[in-house]
């Protein structure tokens, strides 16, 4: 950073902050000016309104592609750590990391990166399934490995989110088949069936999912995502039983009892439903459920439901399918967020992407296909990814980001608290487990707005539900970044109209 | 390389040639010397036996990965151009290319200057959600790469993972633009904003891809209901009950049986048109035909482009999208950039998807393709960079060094080699077929084509396995 914009900074810096010495409310940024990345900046630094002039350009520019999403341009050249910079030149806190796919923010990799020759890793990209290059064991070990979740020693890379819940989904069908057939002999009508996609070949099985509930886009994963109509609108599905997930009161403390029968009367659901499919000879196969619901508006469950939720799968010999792509990587102050429930028996597939950079699935053994090529593609993941995961977790590792989540996430939830307090009618239901916090909103308006507004006070927020705002920093999001979000957002919410 | 194993090379050569002077016979390897693109190897080098000591040891302390299809272990830094060196140090010709998808050779010098250059590095290691927050050059780099190789009549693109989500994509795209068009109007009703959300119609329409047996489309849930190649791929998977037409089984040589494959392409198309009305009844709809421009998975299966005309025809006539799945034929090996451009189309393909060789997925699709509101084509993602960045790298070097008629001329040498080979091995080589490079030909059983690609493999070329059938591809 130049000294002019340093200089510029500091200047806007101290303009933000006056009002709060002056009303005389609680300072709860007194870390903010904290720096204890170096190559972190140390704070943000707005030159226009966002999107502006240049990224409104780009837009305009931009209409040969489907567009309509996008928030704004940037330049990630010059972002680094938790600020993301645009277009325009202004520099945001981010609280949104890409989707949550950031883990260590910005050019962390970078010096790791220019010293090596890794170059070969990044421009020839191997069929990982038939032709793997020689590290590959040892990298998976480094990286993917060296984390897997407890009882879980199988893994498997994909390229995505969606790639890695189909593929868990087709290891659970041929496990299941397995299972029914008792051996391992498959017949001449199945054979023939399964190509032209009749049953036995291509038998009625099913996953059970939760409403409210995001798993991907692609067709066997938008059959179990229940929580947006624009993303299902328009595309054949399939008839697979969907159950409630508990909507809990908050704060929990006041609402103990009802919580625990709202999340009893889920789990009857589950479980009338297997029945229910079942009668009608379509088969559930597999549990499919998200630590948080994450897309539906981060909802969460007790430890308890989900331990029950595992022993409901286990009765009916359904797999249990623990889909960690937006909450695994460390946020919830745990690698896995799972990890977090004590399981006894542990999850049977565990489903990774985004802040793994790689997707991809850990498994049982007994998950494991049965021959070559049935769960496969061309290019099953991509070892430049795993190469930079490795990196990532040492760094996670050496400077114990599970611990700074947990106490991050613990100064956002406090300040939040706080927040909520304060503005009860601007700020409810506030929740989360390490970093991975959220609130509710009055409405979808009142959210929305509070984004524009956070935004062009530098801070990226995302929504996600119908009125939630969630946070989603990476894992090197520290007490004083919490401490410099609240300051600005309490600034807001004091003047919101 | 080193001078010792340039030496060593040419002594393997040497001995390998001497046979083919001494029995007399075409000496079909005349160029087989000449080195014309610097960073390549002048020829394979085997040390041992594929796969060697190395290879087997890492497969066997490599339990912990489904990796029962693993072939051997490969050293990715000594691979160059056309050849793919393994853990053992053999050096292989490689005519499969990691199916089909290097498109310019192994660490191409271009693909490493890029990598060197200080300001790409953030592009490798800040991957950013594309959808939403991209970066400056992105719609620069869109028009160098993808858009500079545009398919004729299709400006609009969008980049995924992968060939199976691409295909998944192209599916949606398809299904919404058909819903719209029976809509006639932009409003949806309550009742189907709520259905949908349950997995039920009318938010959830019946609709149907139409796609043909012997046909591959990737292996998710929707795209393996369009996949008919191998029984391997579908077992114990639920599927949807979607049409299945059958593909022309052409017969070889084409010449001599002008009329027969005539006919037999004919009843293809009827049946076509006889499934969308039998599926219309039953109020499944079919609101697109996917097809590849040859049946690469199942078994390198072609058609005629007087076949692909009268489909495109069909799918017009009946209101369905016509989507082209070049994921494995697209990026030039067949001559032209895209195969279907061989087709010589009236009115182009409505979507056009791509993977492999074009180092990102995604697909190409007309204006009225486009999603009507934003995150309905969506993903974390949405393909990556990095990979926008090497390939207009890699379509600078296919336009510079003339790659397209290069993959013509080259597959014009592989196709008359092998039709010649042919003529001299009845019993062991049938059905020569090809485009550009994108050749094959069929031997008599699975044991026997298994048995040639071990021995050439040990010989130094590595080929891909499908039905009874070899391929070959490389460009
Ligand atoms: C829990 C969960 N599963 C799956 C996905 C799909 O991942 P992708 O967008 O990479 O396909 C997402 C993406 O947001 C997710 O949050
Ligand atoms: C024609 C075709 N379509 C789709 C795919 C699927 O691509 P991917 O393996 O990247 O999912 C393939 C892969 O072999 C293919 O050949």
């Amino acid at each position: 950073m130049d000294i002019y914009s340093k200089r510029r900074a500091q200047k806007i810096w101290s303009v933000l902050r006056f009002p709060l010495f002056l009303t005389g409310q609680r300072y709860i940024s007194q870390a903010a000016a904290k720096i204890d990345v170096d190559f972190d900046y140390d704070g943000p630094l707005m030159k226009t309104e966002v999107p502006g002039p240049r990224s409104r350009c780009l837009l305009f520019v931009f209409s040969c592609k489907n567009a309509e999403a996008v928030h704004f341009f940037c330049n990630y050249e010059e972002s680094r750590g938790n600020y993301l910079v645009d277009v325009d030149g202004n520099r945001m806190l981010d609280l949104y990391s890409q989707i949550s796919s950031i883990p260590i923010g910005r050019r962390q990799l970078y010096q790791s990166f220019l010293f090596c020759p890794q170059a070969s890793t990044f421009i020839n990209r191997p069929a990982l399934g038939i032709l793997p290059p020689e590290n590959f064991a040892e990298r998976l070990k480094e990286s993917l490995l060296s984390v897997a979740p407890k009882g879980l020693p199988q893994v498997i890379t994909m390229s995505c989110g969606s790639c890695s819940n189909e593929n868990a989904f087709k290891a659970i069908f041929m496990w299941y088949r397995n299972k029914e057939r008792g051996h391992n002999n498959v017949t001449k009508e199945e054979l023939e069936s399964c190509m032209i996609n009749q049953p036995p070949g291509c038998p009625d099985y099913a996953m059970l999912s939760f409403m409210g509930g995001f798993h991907g886009r692609t067709l066997g994963c938008l059959a179990t995502t229940h929580s947006k109509a624009v993303h299902k609108l328009d595309i054949p599905s399939l008839d697979w039983p969907i159950a409630p997930f508990p909507r809990l009161k908050y704060p929990l403390e006041d609402f103990v009892k009802e919580n625990q029968q709202e999340e009893a009367r889920c789990l009857e659901e589950v479980e009338d439903l297997i029945v229910k499919y079942r009668k009608k000879k379509k088969i559930v196969a597999g549990i499919i459920i998200e630590p948080i619901q994450s897309e539906g508006g981060d909802n969460h469950a007790s430890d308890d439901f989900f331990r029950k939720l595992r022993d409901i799968a286990r009765k009916h010999g359904c797999a249990f399918l623990v889909d960690e792509v937006q909450t695994g990587g460390g946020c919830t102050g745990k690698f896995w967020a799972h990890e977090h429930w004590g399981l006894d028996d542990p999850a049977d597939v565990v489903t990774f992407s985004k802040k793994m950079m790689t997707g991809g699935f850990f498994h049982k053994e007994e998950f494991r296909p049965n021959a070559p090529y049935r769960i496969f593609n061309t290019w099953l993941g991509d070892p430049s990814k795993n190469l930079m995961l490795a990196e990532v977790i040492k760094v996670i590792k050496r400077e114990d980001l599970l611990n700074n989540a947990t106490h991050a996430g613990k100064a956002l939830l406090t300040g939040l608290l706080d927040l909520q307090a304060r503005y009860p009618h601007l700020i409810s239901r506030v929740r989360g487990r390490g970093t991975f916090c959220s609130f509710d909103t009055p409405n979808d308006a009142t959210r929305n707005k509070l984004i524009t507004i956070a935004r062009n006070k530098g801070v990226v927020l995302g929504g996600c539900g119908d009125r939630s705002i969630r946070f989603r920093p990476t894992l090197i999001f520290k007490d004083h970044h919490a401490h410099l979000f609240l300051n600005i957002f309490s600034d807001i919410l004091a003047n919101f109209k």
